[in-house]
């Protein structure tokens, strides 16, 4: 039963690395050529944007908001843990949870952390108007995901419903907002990219 | 946009409606090609950003959250430009673009935004918020939606040579009398205000406002470059350094603006082309110009701040800081420094002219827009917005405890003379040339 589950996951792992790549190129679009004169450097302004500039000393909207930024990173981690235990069944599906008390507990953690996002959502008076239900979705989908995975490691569930749940999460990443899995670290690149030309990142000293 | 130079005066856009909206809907999809489409699904509308921006930080309604600005362009580009958009637009929000979207689009990206990109520089996944504002206006500006304040402007810069509609004549007649007026105040009876000179090394563009209204600066830079021994020229017709289609989001006129100036500058067989200091100027024409043009440009192009530093690092011109008493702070434009990515050389030479610099806080590429950027000054019609939006700003200056307010921009200028008066900051507005100027020994 558990290889029909695994080519399940290995099918819907495909279909979202394929649309990604997809969407990725149809973005770029072939690229542009910058014809304004180089000030700074690319490479340097993309490491930059991937290392000091995402510490929360130089981005203000994680150092304003510490606790809400602290429950996203939670929520984040736990995605990365749970993606983990999906590769390890798909290479060996016998294999046995990992670390049962502390991964168990860490993914109930972090599906918790996931849900207060969730219901934040429907309560702020600053997201409400900006969310689609897309936004809700995304955010119930990896909670629910999350949460089945702590009960996974915590023997309570069997590998197959974990396999199967993640496989319904993977073939929702490139149709919804959870494609900012890709996303986010390309605008990122872009960005550093950019301002690396014009030399205005690496910024030093700007507090 | 890539404007081939050929195509340049096909592509305004039309006022019939469907046509219109047609343009529009090509102008979501054509300025994202490499830039802002990464950009349009990376926002994952977690909120954080509010406090980055001064407008939201001065009136913190969901609608002044960037993410709500951005989320006003970004729905259609989903419409048109993502598959689920397509098939099931109720699940990620997409809309329609039709005539009856431009009043929300244009409320949000000119009326709420001046497109100073600071919240997408401290965004908690990366999101460059300003690009999509500009995205916003590419659209607007294609439907030919831009408000009417704005418009005016950039067609006065497309039909005069300059966004206030200046005359050569009057523009002769003021270079005189500045000249006559520099003559006296140095004793230097070969001082003067340089136009249309050809051969000369440097073809140098100013702020029409400063040939209007306040001339101190352009005298005072006519003053720096006598005093290097700079080899310099004005043009009577091409001379402004602002191009409003930066602002407007009309790219095809921006590149028409870019290209009457480097023509100019072909024509007067110039070796570099200086900007006065103007943020969105410097932009526009040492960075979105080229591209604009969809070619590189066959001389240099450098801020006046370049030049000066140049100067005293040479020691082509001396100076004494003395001459600058008063506590001096910088704002910094974020046209020139964040999106230019010109900071240190306006700090150097603060630092070597005035005895008491001191930095606001928070500076260069984290600092806070004036307000007035975008194009605000010239839509009247968000003026008690613009001016509210200001107070940021008005906190940061009052903080420095200075008597002095050093600012690269002229466009900041305007705007920080209007908040020296709301908030009674009781400071000095003034360009670094002229606090430069003023420190100059002359032997
Ligand atoms: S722009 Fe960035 S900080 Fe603001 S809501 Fe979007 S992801 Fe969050
Ligand atoms: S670009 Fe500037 S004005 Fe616009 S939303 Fe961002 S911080 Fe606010």
């Amino acid at each position: 039963m558990l290889t029909a589950e695994r080519i399940i996951v290995a099918s819907s792992l495909v279909w979202a690395a394929a649309l990604l790549t997809w969407q990725l190129l149809a973005a770029w679009g072939g690229g542009r050529k910058d014809y304004s004169a180089r000030a700074g450097s690319s490479a340097r302004g993309v490491l930059y944007n991937f290392t000091a500039a995402m510490s929360p000393a130089r981005k203000e909207a994680a150092r304003r908001h510490p606790f809400k930024f602290a429950v996203g990173m939670v929520m984040h981690l736990g995605v990365v843990v749970a993606v983990l235990k999906v590769v390890v069944l798909l290479i060996k599906p016998t294999a046995p949870p990992i670390a049962p008390i502390p991964l168990g507990g860490f993914l109930a953690f972090a599906a918790a952390a996931t849900s207060f996002l969730f219901v934040r959502r429907f309560f702020s008076k600053n997201l409400r108007p900006i969310s689609d239900f897309d936004d809700y979705f995304a955010a119930f989908a990896v909670a629910v995901y999350l949460g089945i995975g702590s009960l996974h490691e915590l023997n309570v569930i069997n590998a197959g419903t974990f396999l199967l749940v993640g496989a319904v999460v993977a073939f929702y990443i490139p149709l919804g907002k959870l494609r900012h899995v890709l996303f986010c670290p390309v605008a990122r690149f872009d960005l550093g990219r950019r301002l690396g030309y014009r030399g205005t990142f690496p910024a030093g000293r700007a507090e | 946009m890539v404007i081939k130079k050929e195509t340049i005066d096909l592509l305004r856009p039309e006022d019939d409606p469907q046509e219109a909206t047609a343009a529009a809907r090509a102008a979501l999809r054509e300025p994202l090609r490499d830039l802002a489409a990464y950009h349009m699904d990376a926002c994952v509308k977690c909120g954080l950003c509010g406090e980055t921006c001064h407008v939201y930080l001065t009136d913190p309604v969901p609608e002044n959250l960037p993410a709500a600005k951005a989320a006003k362009v970004v729905r259609h580009f989903r419409r048109y430009h993502s598959a689920v958009g397509r098939l099931a637009p109720w699940l990620v929000g997409a809309k329609e673009l039709t005539q009856s979207a431009f009043d929300e689009i244009v409320e949000a990206v000119y009326g709420r935004c001046t497109g100073c990109g600071r919240c997408g520089l401290n965004c908690s996944v990366g999101a460059d918020v300003g690009a999509i504002i500009r995205t916003g206006r590419n659209v607007v500006a294609a439907a030919a939606e831009v408000p009417p304040n704005l418009q005016a402007v950039v067609d006065n810069q497309i039909n005069t040579g300059n966004q206030m509609a200046i005359t050569v004549e009057e523009l002769k007649a003021t270079a005189a009398w500045l000249s006559e007026d520099l003559q006296l105040e140095t004793g230097d009876e070969d001082v003067r205000i340089h136009v249309d000179e050809p051969g000369k090394r440097v073809f140098y563009l100013v702020n029409p406002r400063e040939v209007k209204f306040f001339p101190l600066s352009l005298s005072a830079a006519a003053g720096v470059f006598r005093a290097a021994g700079e080899n310099w020229t004005m043009s009577s017709k091409f001379y402004d350094v602002t191009n409003y289609g930066l602002y407007s989001g009309d790219d095809p006129a921006a590149a028409r603006i870019t290209k009457q100036v480097m023509d100019e500058a072909a024509r007067l067989e110039a070796e570099e082309v200086v900007l006065s200091e103007c943020g969105h100027g410097f932009r526009s024409f040492r960075w979105e110009g080229p591209n604009w043009l969809g070619e590189e440009y066959p001389i240099r192009v450098r801020s006046i701040l370049e030049v000066m530093l140049e100067y005293i690092e040479e020691g082509r011109i001396e100076i004494d800081p003395g001459k600058n008493v008063e506590r001096v702070t910088l704002h910094d434009p974020c046209n020139l420094v964040r999106w230019g990515g010109v900071s240190e050389p306006q700090r150097k030479i603060l630092a070597a002219v005035a005895s008491d610099f001191v930095e606001m806080t928070p500076n260069r590429e984290q600092n806070f827009c004036c307000g007035g950027g975008g194009g605000m000054l010239s839509m009247s019609e968000y003026g008690d917005r613009r001016v509210q939006s200001g107070a940021v700003k008005a906190d940061q200056i009052r903080a420095t405890g200075a008597k002095i307010i050093a600012t690269p921009c002229h466009n900041c200028a305007d705007q920080l003379l209007e908040l020296n008066k709301k908030y009674s900051l009781g400071v000095e507005i003034q360009a670094v040339c002229e606090l430069v100027f003023n420190a100059l020994v002359i032997r």
